[in-house]
């Protein structure tokens, strides 16, 4: 499969990398969480898939729709 | 003898129209991946149950004896059928027949099944595939001369919005008048990969810049179901067909008429014993909204509208004990939940739907604000968010709020109508007031922070006195609000609310006219 693109759907802050590039990650599992309107906001896998890429830093600033993983 | 001869004479003409646009483009259409209208309309109704009006309008040919030699029918297939027993009116654009243009048109036609649906008082479904009899090119040429812009029948359609359930499929390229009358509706859908909805499609805008769109591109269905023109995405045709069914049956055949109660029910008292822990106690934790929806209202009946657009707010019909009722619920994975300028049109949009077909609304709720920095300024959030706050004021159908977790600033109004009674309740997780701690205590008490020697520490010692005034308990002893509730309790209290309400849903025109906003 095609690596896919994983968006952000909020501008905020990246506050936490959760996932490892590399990983195996059920539906549903947090790759990384945002800060945005003082929430924690997870950006999740949206199928199973392995991480083949995370393309942000904690403290980046995100725009919505920014790619901020791809996913195989 | 009878009339045997001229009723064989009528089904020739009815077989003749059936060929549509011939089996070359009928071909073609297979070929893109797109159903002939007729394959639509028998699909969408019950088995059998189309009636065709005007079956052998179209353009035909005599030859010097009076025999017909040709019949080329109207490019929209109109009549009414049922759907789950209930009857409809559908008008079907035929895109074999000049691509579903004016050309191929008559346009009596599309009047006539706006009246129908009207005066019938029966829901309206509108197969659009192509332009949709707006004008072109070629109809200049023909006519010898341009036109002044209208719309024959935009008369009808407006009222309609205001009489009868209205949903508008786009189910190939839909430009113009076409894709006009897809959001000239109460439920939108479009087809993933085979619809698309434009303004004006590639070939026009093509020649405007460096940029070659291809269609998808330009007008699908990820760009359209994610900015509010169209409502949902279906993966096929069929699931369409699936959606536009399911809408209907939680509503009524017209503003004069009550929705329906189902049959089927499911256990007020059932047990929804892991609402204890479904807020986080952890302020910055954010929770999943749908799966509190689907377990307080009854099983299998929920139906989400607009998924993909003005996300912090998830809208959609259910069922309580049988009653159809209207859900609002705030979705704290998008921006906390707060009201951007979409949701806030999402509100406004859902709450006149619910409004216009008798529909009791229920509120899950958990509004930390309107969405505040310069998108939300550049959006014009507050302008949008008072439509929205207005809607809802404005409605008579009768109101259930419950405050999950957050009750914050101006949009938090909009948690149930205050202009008469709504039953309102708070899980014990509510926090509420005119402005968040943080940022609100700097705002509030910016002369007492600057004149202490140590300014953090003041800030942290008025939080915590304000956090502790902030308990749910001060509030509900002040009677600020009305009632706290075990979450536990919520669908026995929700299924309570559909019964009271009940007899209190008034058939006939709401108050103020529906608004495609």
């Amino acid at each position: 499969m095609n690596p896919a693109k994983v968006r952000t759907e909020v501008a905020g802050t990246v506050w936490k990398i959760v996932a490892a590039k590399g990983a195996s990650l059920a539906a549903g599992e947090t790759i990384l969480i945002i800060e945005s309107m003082k929430m924690e906001i997870p950006i999740e896998a949206p199928r199973a898939c392995t991480l083949s890429e995370i393309l942000v830093s904690e403290g980046d600033v995100l725009r919505e729709d920014d790619v901020v993983a791809l996913i195989a | 003898m009878g009339w045997e001869k001229e009723v064989e004479a009528l089904r020739e003409r009815q077989r003749l129209a059936k060929q549509m646009g011939g089996s070359e483009r009928l071909e073609r259409q297979r070929a893109g991946g797109k159903l002939n209208v007729r394959e639509r309309v028998e699909q969408l109704l019950d088995p059998d149950s189309f009636i065709e009006v005007g079956s052998i309008a179209g353009k035909s040919s005599y030859d010097e004896a009076g025999n017909l030699v040709s019949l080329a029918p109207a490019s929209l297939v109109i009549g009414r059928g049922k759907i789950a027993g209930r009857n409809v009116v559908v008008a079907g654009d035929d895109f074999t027949i000049r691509g579903g243009t004016n050309e191929g048109s008559i346009r009596d036609k599309l009047t006539r099944v706006e009246t129908m649906a009207a005066d019938l008082r029966l829901p309206l479904i509108r197969l659009v595939d192509g332009s949709g009899g707006g004008g072109s090119a070629g109809m200049m040429d023909k006519d010898g001369h341009s036109r002044v812009p209208g719309y024959l029948g935009w008369d009808l359609v407006t009222a309609n919005l205001n009489t009868v359930p209205v949903i508008g499929m786009a189910l190939g390229s839909t430009a113009g008048l076409g894709s006009a009358r897809v959001c000239a509706s109460h439920y939108s859908v479009m087809v993933k990969d085979t619809s698309q909805l434009f303004v004006a499609g590639p070939p026009v805008v093509n020649r405007l810049g460096a940029h070659q769109f291809e269609k998808n591109e330009l007008g699908g269905s990820q760009i359209h179901t994610r900015n509010g023109a169209i409502d949902d995405e279906a993966e096929s045709e069929a699931d369409a067909f699936a959606r536009a069914r399911k809408f209907l049956s939680y509503l009524p055949p017209s503003v004069f008429e009550l929705p329906p109660r189902s049959e089927k029910r499911d256990d007020p008292k059932r047990n929804v014993g892991w609402l204890i822990e479904a807020i986080p106690r952890e302020d910055r934790k954010v929770y999943k909204m749908r799966p509190i929806v689907e377990a307080v209202v009854d099983a299998g009946s929920f139906f989400e509208i607009g998924r993909f657009w003005g996300r912090g707010v998830i809208t959609g019909f259910a069922r309580l004990d049988g009653w159809p009722v209207a859900i609002l619920a705030s979705d704290p994975m998008h921006y906390g939940g707060a009201w951007t300028a979409d949701a806030s049109r999402k509100v406004a949009r859902f709450t006149q739907l619910a409004q216009l077909f008798h529909l009791p609304i229920v509120h899950l709720a958990d509004i930390p604000g309107f969405l505040v920095g310069l998108d939300a300024e550049k959006t014009a959030a507050i302008r949008h968010g008072v439509a929205a706050l207005t809607a809802i004021q404005q409605t008579t159908v009768p109101w259930c709020a419950i405050i999950v977790r957050k009750a914050y600033g101006v949009a938090a109004a909009g948690h149930s109508n205050q202009s008469r009674y709504s039953v309102r309740y708070c899980w014990p997780s509510m926090r509420a007031g005119s402005l968040p701690l943080e940022g609100g205590i700097e705002a509030a008490f910016r002369k007492d922070i600057e004149a202490s020697p140590d300014p953090q520490a003041r800030i942290a010692e008025l939080r915590e006195r304000l956090q502790r005034l902030g308990s749910p308990f001060r509030t509900l002893e002040a009677f600020a609000y009305d009632e706290m509730i075990d979450p536990r309790e919520t669908r026995a209290l929700l299924c309570e609310f559909a019964n009271l309400v009940a007899p209190l849903r008034e058939p006939g025109r709401s108050t103020f006219g529906y608004f495609p906003i």
